[in-house]
């Protein structure tokens, strides 16, 4: 575990910090170019959080892909009935 | 959608958008009411309650831009008014939703087995993994995480979407994604260690102190 360090003029931000923006930054979330570059750079040299990190970015995928319930199509048929209703 | 011999009427055309809206959103609906209510039936109702309420509340959408938000919003309204009783799943109340002590405290928390093996998962675990059996993970997760979870990372709600939906600040979000992935993948990894994958590993003990 890395924790926060200065690395030829990049100061670490550390484990804890990394894993503090670990989903705004793989859900795309982490808008600051500053926390993006901080993040980034500590992934870069941390096995720990990177491996951390691809295993939260393989289960993101697997959320991703599991969403694709299908409404049954007698709730489709009720809706439009509803909304004819309306 | 039929063709219209003659100009549409504001009251035809607000219809048309809402039924639009709701055909684009039908499955993420459905998905989400699924997760929340457990049961076809009880998913079905509230999405069928969701669409007649949210008729009633159109003059509520100010900004049609914002349709998903405001649509999973008052689906999620719905199931707490009429559904969350009947849902036999973990509740909130029986966990912390403030994450003041931070990530430290939260890692802090866990068993150092879980510690050492998420900075190193079995990747083969991951791959095999069915989709049953993660979905079977959010559903034991308090409802709160289990919202927040599937309206971000099943149906794709921005941050600040699913705030919207929950009634919540977006800093709320932010914090139940941490929790409640962290939670998450500790549910992941009792089913591993079940199927013999999170095999118990040398450490050099806490990793996060």
């Amino acid at each position: 575990m890395s924790s926060g360090k200065e690395d030829h003029g990049h100061e670490d931000i550390g484990c804890l910090a990394a894993i503090e923006a670990f989903y705004a930054y793989l859900d795309g979330e982490l808008s600051e170019p500053r926390a993006i570059e901080d993040f980034e750079h500590h992934m870069s040299h941390c096995r720990s959080c990177f491996s951390r990190a691809e295993v939260e970015r393989l289960l993101s995928e697997r959320l991703r892909q599991s969403g694709n319930s299908k409404a049954p199509e007698d709730l489709r048929d009720r809706v439009r009935r509803l909304m004819d209703e309306f | 959608m039929a063709v219209a011999a003659r100009p549409m009427t504001g009251i035809e055309e607000t219809k048309a958008f809402f039924s639009r809206g709701i055909e684009a959103n039908m499955d993420a609906l459905y998905g989400t009411a699924l997760r929340l209510a457990g049961t076809g039936a009880d998913a079905e109702d509230l999405v069928a309650e969701t669409v007649s309420k949210a008729w009633s509340a159109i003059g509520s959408l100010q900004d049609r831009q914002r349709f998903r938000p405001w649509i999973f919003r008052i689906l999620h309204n719905c199931f707490i008014s009429n559904y969350r009783r009947a849902a036999v799943r973990p509740q909130e109340s029986a966990y912390e939703e403030d994450d003041g002590g931070g990530v430290a405290a939260l890692l802090n928390a866990q068993p150092d087995d879980f510690l050492i093996w998420w900075a190193n998962p079995e990747r083969q675990f991951f791959n095999n993994m069915l989709g049953s059996a993660i979905m079977q993970a959010i559903d034991g997760l308090p409802e709160a995480f289990r919202t927040t979870i599937v309206l971000v990372n099943v149906e794709g709600l921005t941050y600040d979407e699913a705030a919207e939906a929950l009634g919540v600040p977006p800093g709320t979000v932010r914090s139940r994604m941490k929790r409640g992935r962290t939670m998450l993948q500790k549910a992941l990894w009792e089913q591993a260690r079940e199927e013999g994958f999170a095999s118990p590993q040398t450490g050099t003990g806490r990793e996060h102190e």
